[in-house]
């Protein structure tokens, strides 16, 4: 009896280490990553939040892989070259095909790009593809496209909003059913997604990069912040997105993970130039001289961040590096302010979407300084959409927003001071003609020194009250090895085994 | 008692009905959702053409006839970000919430009936004083600080339970005990008030003094007709708790259609948030009127009350 008991014990035993041991193995090849919010739709040409984006990237590759600096490395296509300003050359990678079997070829490049412009599709990015006025299939892996005028962002906006489709796959099924269950030729093919639990994907042999690293990655959903760094700290998640300041020092402490810096926003303090006392420009540069950025950045965000001189992130490609910061000088402001008429100073509103990070804290800070210097702005705090209904109204003086740190300048330079595009609180023909040029220039070097002027120009002229940029954080375990990348999406074929 | 159900429908589809004009009225009047759904660098051009093709710029009123006139055919719309049937969408995550709601329920029921019980036999023992302490502390802590509390010491510390999902049983125990800790509380102050009052009844002193054994006397002729005010309040209360779930599904991550809603307002996603208050609306009142009709069928005079209204 005991023999057979001691036996019994054993074999529990070995299946036990087994069990562990496949599990073990099973887990370090699974990433899991918790984001705050849930992905709407899985399909990058339908969606355009960064939930939904960061899912569906790993799965519909593009063209070109976005670098961090703006531009473009080699993705789907093995070349391309501009004969002339307005002709774009592809050439695709031999060989390649999709998750379900299909070819990428010349004719699904043509077939993504006429899906993403269909009106029936509603495609967000439909807009940033506008300048592409036709696709022409020359041979079976080359694909010439022809834009309405030069267009130098083109390669960038490729790179990451025209995901390349296959064809009969996805004129096949309903548009939300593929929104559902994408196919692509990225590194990793949809699985299963169990709406508002996980989507599991599977990494992908035939990737033009090779199969990557992990064979299963996890997305999952925490909302909740305290919940989400619960689930970091116990290791449940090996990435999580959305770490705030205070968690920052948590997960710090804990020794469980450490921080990675992705994309960041780039708040500013948007004045109406139309209309009030913000049409003198003396006024606009007094109240950026009369807020202390460097303290609010040190003291609200743990000093991360960069400092903004003009509206070019000085990360992006074409800043101004020369440009210094507006410095703190509550004299000079005054001095400015009593120069433009208002030795009293004057009563305004300072307007700002609840739903930016610490904007409570921020706006708070600013009409301080603000009233320092005699600019007693009322704080008006509105959620999102009347913030935005307001910010077409006109209805601001001075207001909050945002834009990401963008690698490439002209994504949000021209949206927001292209009298084409937003005219709402400034206008400026030379504005306008400077950034005509900077979109038109394919030589990229001669673009940087456009962009350089652009910066020092409105530097001067101060549309804004420049802020900083401050990164969007992730927590990292250390079993893995992950850096939070520039454009702040969630390519998780960087992400590798810690010691692999 | 035929007219009293039927009054009961009338009153039912009239709540039904308000409700779907005040939720309209609010979510609209929050602002519409074009704004986010067009990526930050969408010209005012595309933004206007877009608001036109989602017809948003018809009067208020135009737009609350359309749904509801597409509503009664049984089409809720489509969801903005989705463009998946509404109705598919709050089906997908109804399970969730019912799965949690209900373990809600029976964890409170089976917790608080017998401390209930226990207290109101005991009465001003320090059994009573204890368990009715608790019922308050129960009563008075959120839902979400207790949720976050539950992760921090079972999750985090003792490492006992996952922080969230849904899936399997151990992914449960924590947001349905959150969930469930006021109801017990509840329940249990509702039972000790009954058990009080029900004892304190002539036939209980009967059969006491028949010399019924007490087991006999407190769990056959006292608690079933204690149980019987309960019954009004579980009705009530599962209402509520479909709703309440919102904070805990999401502190728990829970994919129920709480968190959905949760979402969709801060998506601007209005079919969904239209639908989703519907469909909870019609399942509260729903259950409402069965509480009402089963409570008038436990005790007639309910119902003669009811119609001489």
């Amino acid at each position: 009896m005991s023999i057979f008991k001691s036996w019994a014990t054993a074999a529990i035993a070995v299946l036990a280490l087994a069990g562990g041991s496949v599990s073990a193995l099973a887990e370090a090849k699974t990433l899991v990553v918790v984001q705050s919010g849930e992905p709407v739709g899985l399909d990058a040409m339908q969606n355009n939040l960064q939930h939904s984006l960061n899912v569906a990237f790993n799965i519909q590759d593009r063209l070109f892989d976005p670098l961090e600096d703006g531009g473009v490395a080699p993705g789907l296509a093995e070349s391309w070259d501009f004969p002339n300003d307005t002709t774009l050359v592809v050439r695709l990678k031999p060989g390649l095909t999709f998750h379900n079997g299909e070819p990428v070829n010349a004719e699904s490049v043509r077939f993504s790009f006429e899906r993403l412009m269909d009106p029936d599709l509603a495609s967000p990015h439909a807009g940033r593809m506008s300048q592409i006025e036709s696709v022409k299939v020359v041979d079976d892996l080359t694909v010439e496209f022809l834009t309405k005028a030069p267009f130098a962002p083109i390669l960038h906006l490729m790179s990451y909003y025209l995901p390349i489709v296959p064809p009969v796959a996805t004129a096949a099924a309903e548009k939300d059913a593929f929104n559902r269950m994408p196919i692509g030729a990225g590194p990793y093919k949809f699985e299963s997604w169990e709406r508002g639990g996980d989507v599991v994907l599977a990494a992908f042999d035939g990737y033009w990069g090779g199969a990557p690293e992990y064979e299963k990655v996890i997305f999952r959903t925490i909302p909740e912040e305290s919940a989400r760094v619960a689930a970091f700290v116990t290791g449940e998640a090996d990435i999580i997105e959305g770490v705030s300041v205070r968690s920052q020092q948590t997960i710090e402490k804990s020794g469980k993970g450490t921080l990675t810096d992705s994309m960041g926003v780039m708040p500013y303090v948007g004045l109406n130039t139309l209309e009030g006392p913000f049409t003198d420009q003396r006024v606009r540069q007094a109240v950026n001289y009369g807020v202390n950025r460097a303290l609010i950045k040190k003291a609200l965000f743990n000093d991360r961040g960069l400092l903004a001189a003009g509206p070019i992130s000085p990360r992006t490609f074409g800043a101004n590096l020369e440009l210094e910061p507006y410095a703190y000088d509550v004299e000079k402001a005054k001095a400015l302010l009593a120069e433009a008429g208002y030795p009293d100073g004057f009563e305004t509103t300072l307007a700002y979407p609840t739903n930016m990070t610490q904007i409570q804290e921020q706006a708070q800070a600013i009409a301080a300084d603000l009233e320092l210097i005699g600019v007693r702005a009322k704080l008006e705090p509105l959620d999102r959409s009347v913030m935005w209904e307001k910010y077409k109204g006109r209805e601001h003086e001075m207001y909050i927003y945002w834009w990401d740190d963008n690698p490439e300048p002209d994504r949000y330079v021209y949206s927001l001071f292209h009298s084409n595009s937003r005219d709402y609180y400034y206008k400026n023909p030379e504005t306008d003609a400077a950034l005509d040029n900077g979109r038109s220039t394919i030589d990229r070097d001669k673009r940087a020194v456009i962009y350089s002027e652009i910066d020092r120009a409105m530097y001067e002229e101060a549309p804004w009250l420049y802020l900083y940029i401050i990164p969007e954080t992730y927590a990292v375990s250390p079993k893995v090895d992950f850096v939070g990348r520039r454009d702040g999406f969630l390519f998780v074929r960087f992400a590798k085994p810690n010691g692999a | 008692m035929s007219r009293y159900i039927l009054q009961r429908l009338i009153h039912t589809v009239l709540v039904i009905l308000g409700i779907s004009v005040i939720s309209f009225t609010f979510m609209h009047l929050s602002g519409d959702p074009v704004g986010l759904i067009l990526p930050q660098d969408a010209t005012h051009e595309q933004i206007e053409a877009l608001r036109r093709e989602m017809r948003l710029d018809d009067p208020i009123y135009v737009q609350y006839m359309r749904f509801l006139t597409s509503a009664l055919q049984g089409d809720l719309g489509t969801s903005i970000y989705t463009r998946e049937p509404v109705v598919r969408l709050i089906q997908e995550r109804m399970p969730a919430t019912l799965e949690l709601a209900l373990a809600a329920l029976f964890l409170s029921l089976i917790v608080a009936i017998p401390i209930g019980v226990l207290a109101a036999v005991k009465r001003g023992s320090w059994l009573d004083t204890i368990s009715m302490t608790f019922a308050l502390f129960g009563l008075s802590m959120p839902h979400f600080w207790l949720g976050i509390m539950f992760i921090m010491v079972f999750s985090v510390q003792l490492g006992w339970l996952p922080t969230s999902g849904r899936g399997t049983l151990a992914q449960l125990v924590m947001p349905s005990l959150a969930l469930g800790l006021s109801l017990i509380a509840l329940f249990a102050r509702l039972t000790r008030s009954a058990m009080l009052e029900v004892l304190g009844q002539d036939y209980v002193r009967t059969a006491r003094a028949k010399g019924v054994s007490e087991v006999m006397v407190v769990g056959k002729h006292a608690l079933r007709n204690a149980l019987i005010p309960l019954v009004t309040a579980v009705g009530m209360e599962f209402g509520f708790l479909l709703g309440g779930a919102v904070i805990i599904e999401t502190v728990f991550a829970w994919p129920g259609v709480g968190r959905l809603v949760v979402q969709s307002i801060l998506d601007r996603d209005y079919p969904v948030v239209q639908a989703a208050v519907m469909m909870l609306a019609i399942v509260f009142v729903s259950v409402n009127l069965i509480v009402d009709l089963l409570y008038a069928w436990l005790d007639p005079n309910i119902s003669i009350k009811g119609g001489s209204k």
